[in-house]
């Protein structure tokens, strides 16, 4: 093989407050692998997004091997593998919501922010280049009576129009 | 015993047999991918769908008349007496119906929807599951008209390519990983139809961790299509133009069962051979990869003789004149005879018999590879011991004439003070410790029997080209008391011969009445005069090997 192997140059550990959740959560799964969702969740908000140096402690933590988190991490849209902006915006795309013309709110916001959409394993494309904003397109949001909706970071938007969704950014 | 319909056929089976075995007893294929009967069974590739008649419903309950089960994990079972279908069978099921037949089909087409279609350069063609079932129960066209996936190949680990185009996706690689290595290198990365076999990378691709496990071959093996590869055999023959073999693994005292894999020119690859009490469904890549020097160009095909302090390619007759003249007139004392834990029971035999009869020496020592490590996984292990028969060589040197077979120090003590040596190696790459290095250079008249030039042969004043376990017959006792069979597969490099043979040869020569013909003769005598090989006949081992009496392990 010609591959190097990947040196961890700084190890990732839970911060204090994030090792009390860690340890408060991982007591109400029956074994330590179930826990993996929440686990890289309070990881990602840590460290930003998912490093190597990540994946091997979340393994650790969880007695599972590396591949086991990164068959979870490449699943899940909701976990980065690179850096995200400050404020990740998810467009909701699905029926529902394109009905109610997500499309519109998708161009509109990549107009105002001036980037394009995030592909999965590419999240550079839709980051802005001052790493304050990541435009990408998800599945439903669950909120599909007030479609068209967006997520910015942990907070639901709905009935959008242009001026709202002006509002909201300017208001970030 | 279940009594079941199996489509026409009424067949009893054990209870817990699945039915894509219970048909495969029966000559029956049920096509499948993801089962391994070494490995669990997630039942996702739902290709071994059959169609049982009747389930057991609860009382009441309403299930559609008929409907398609995996025949993986439809067990078989004895059912009570009140449940039995059309008053006696215990299950009923159809491997053969329409809607089985459509739903293979359909299936196939599924799997075929991102696959290259490139089995005119795909190493697996010709011992291809996805290849043959297309064959056998698939469409003649796709209705797929969209692009295709293309994922990359992939470099997995020291042995291991990854066509990732080809990839069922039936994670059976993965679960070996899991389980039987239990060392987990392997995953999906990516969703649905972008599912892609891997070891852990970061996202730029550069690995964390990779399949080098010693055990990493056999995914390779299980895979059913042409995904995971081995550099080692890529592009170098089709599979159909190999001869097959079935034979034991010389890497270690376990005594895989193995296939090997030939044509005239050389050995092409070694596959395990399922033994049940042995290695299961796998070998390991020591013993996989272990063949190389068999074709190696180094191989010694003439024997040698020192010539002003050269050793020098002769002619048989001028080697075993050399040695003879040297062995008649030298005091039995100073003989020692030393055979080999990588020779045969056959070859051992014959060679004990020689120093008995002929010599009339009971000093005998035994000679092997040193010893490596061990290493244990959760379903297999490899042994310390890197010789094949140390306990076959053992029994057989030391038991039939009351000899004392010295080994270690002792030997080497002994040799020391030895005149004359005849030393049967066959060990590939051989490195001496100190105490043998010095013991064999005090020798006068050293006669080594090698396959390879090595540190032992550069001490020898003749040398005599001998053979490996390919290229002859005989048997092997591993580490717990199994006595099984090799065979010759391809013929040995130029002049060298059957070790057994050569010393034969010389016995002869030294006016001694041997005359064997083939190696089952001489285990004919062994199971007469060896304590516990009473039943070890070449007859009776066939290819399932037996087990030693007296060993209880
Ligand atoms: S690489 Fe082979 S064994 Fe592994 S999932 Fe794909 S088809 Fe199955
Ligand atoms: S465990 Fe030993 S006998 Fe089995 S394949 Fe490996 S080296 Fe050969
Ligand atoms: S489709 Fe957008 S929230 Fe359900
Ligand atoms: S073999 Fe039964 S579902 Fe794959």
């Amino acid at each position: 093989m010609s591959d190097e192997l990947i040196q961890i140059e700084t190890p990732f550990a839970f911060n204090e407050e994030n090792q009390r959740e860690f340890n408060a959560l991982i007591g109400r799964y029956p074994v330590k692998e179930a826990a993996m969702l929440p686990t890289l969740h309070l990881a990602q908000r840590q460290a930003g997004y998912i490093t190597p140096a990540v994946m091997k402690y979340v393994a650790e933590q969880l007695e599972v091997s590396v591949m086991k988190v990164k068959d979870v991490v490449t699943f899940y849209p909701m976990f980065f593998e690179e850096p995200v902006g400050e404020y990740v915006i998810r467009v909701c795309h699905t029926l529902p919501c394109a009905l109610r013309d997500c499309k519109g709110v998708l161009e509109h916001l990549k107009a105002k922010l001036d980037t394009d959409i995030a592909a999965e394993t590419n999240l550079a494309k839709g980051t802005t280049p001052d790493g304050k904003f990541t435009l990408m397109k998800v599945e439903c949001l669950a909120s599909c009576d007030v479609a068209p909706v967006i997520m910015v970071n942990d907070d639901l938007y709905k009935n959008l129009t242009p001026e709202k969704i002006d509002e909201i950014i300017d208001n970030l | 015993m279940a009594f079941v319909k199996l489509n026409d056929l009424e067949i009893e089976v054990e209870d817990g047999t699945n039915v894509v075995e219970a048909a495969r007893e029966h000559g029956i294929e049920v096509p499948h991918y993801c089962y391994h009967p070494g490995l669990s069974r997630p039942a996702n590739c739902r290709m071994c769908l059959v169609e049982p008649h009747v389930f057991f419903p609860p009382a009441g309950a309403i299930v559609p008349d008929r409907q398609l089960a995996t025949g993986c994990t439809t067990v078989l079972r004895t059912a009570p007496p009140d449940r039995k279908l059309d008053g006696k069978y215990d299950f009923i099921v159809r491997t053969d119906s329409e809607r089985v037949k459509k739903a293979r089909a359909d299936i196939l087409e599924f799997l075929l929807v991102h696959h290259p279609l490139d089995c005119p350069v795909c190493d697996q063609a010709g011992e291809c599951d996805l290849q043959d079932y297309s064959h056998r129960h698939g469409h003649d066209k796709s209705r797929y008209l969209e692009v295709k996936n293309v994922p990359p190949k992939k470099d997995l680990g020291p042995d291991v390519l990854l066509y990732a185009t080809r990839c069922v996706v039936c994670t059976r690689c993965i679960r070996f990983a899991d389980e039987v290595s239990g060392t987990g290198e392997l995953g999906l990365v990516h969703r649905g139809s972008h599912d892609e076999i891997d070891i852990p990378r970061s996202h730029e691709g550069v690995p964390l961790q990779v399949l080098d496990n010693k055990l990493a071959g056999n995914v390779v093996d299980i895979c059913p299509v042409g995904a995971l590869i081995s550099k080692d055999f890529l592009f170098k023959s089709r599979p159909w133009f190999l001869e097959k073999a079935n034979s034991v693994c010389s890497g270690c005292s376990v005594g895989c069962n193995i296939t090997v894999e030939y044509k005239a020119d050389g050995v092409y690859r070694l596959k395990p051979r399922f033994h049940e009490d042995i290695n299961q469904h796998w070998i390991c890549d020591d013993g996989r990869l272990g063949y190389h020097y068999v074709n190696s160009d180094d191989r010694l095909q003439l024997p040698l003789k020192r010539v002003d302090d050269a050793l020098t390619p002769t002619h048989w007759a001028d080697a075993l004149a050399t040695i003879t003249e040297k062995l008649s007139d030298i005091e039995t004392e100073d003989i020692v005879v030393i055979g080999s834990a990588q020779g045969t029971n056959e070859d051992n035999y014959v060679l004990q018999q020689f120093a008995h009869d002929v010599l009339k020496t009971t000093q005998l020592g035994l000679f092997g590879q040193l010893p490596g490590e061990a290493h244990k996984f959760p379903q297999f292990t490899i042994e310390a011991d890197k010789n094949p028969n140390t306990a076959g060589a053992r029994t057989i040197l030391g038991s039939a004439n009351g000899n004392t077979v010295l080994e270690g120090d002792a030997l080497w003590e002994k040799v020391s003070s030895a005149k004359v040596v005849y030393l049967v190696s066959g060990a590939p790459e051989r490195p001496l410790e100190d105490a043998e290095k010095a013991a064999l250079e005090s020798v006068d008249f050293l006669v080594v029997q090698d396959v390879l030039p090595s540190e032992v042969t550069q001490f020898a004043d003749v040398v005599l080209p001998g053979t490996t376990f390919a290229e002859k017959d005989g048997t092997f006792t591993n580490s717990t008391g199994w006595v099984q069979r090799i065979r010759k597969t391809i013929d040995p490099p130029g002049e060298a011969r059957v070790d057994w043979e050569i010393t034969q040869q010389l016995a002869k020569q030294l006016g001694g009445e041997m005359n064997y013909h083939f190696a089952g003769e001489i285990a004919l005598e062994i199971a007469e005069n060896v304590p516990g090989y009473a039943d070890a006949t070449h007859q009776k081992i066939g290819d399932a090997g037996i087990k030693l009496a007296d060993s209880d392990q």
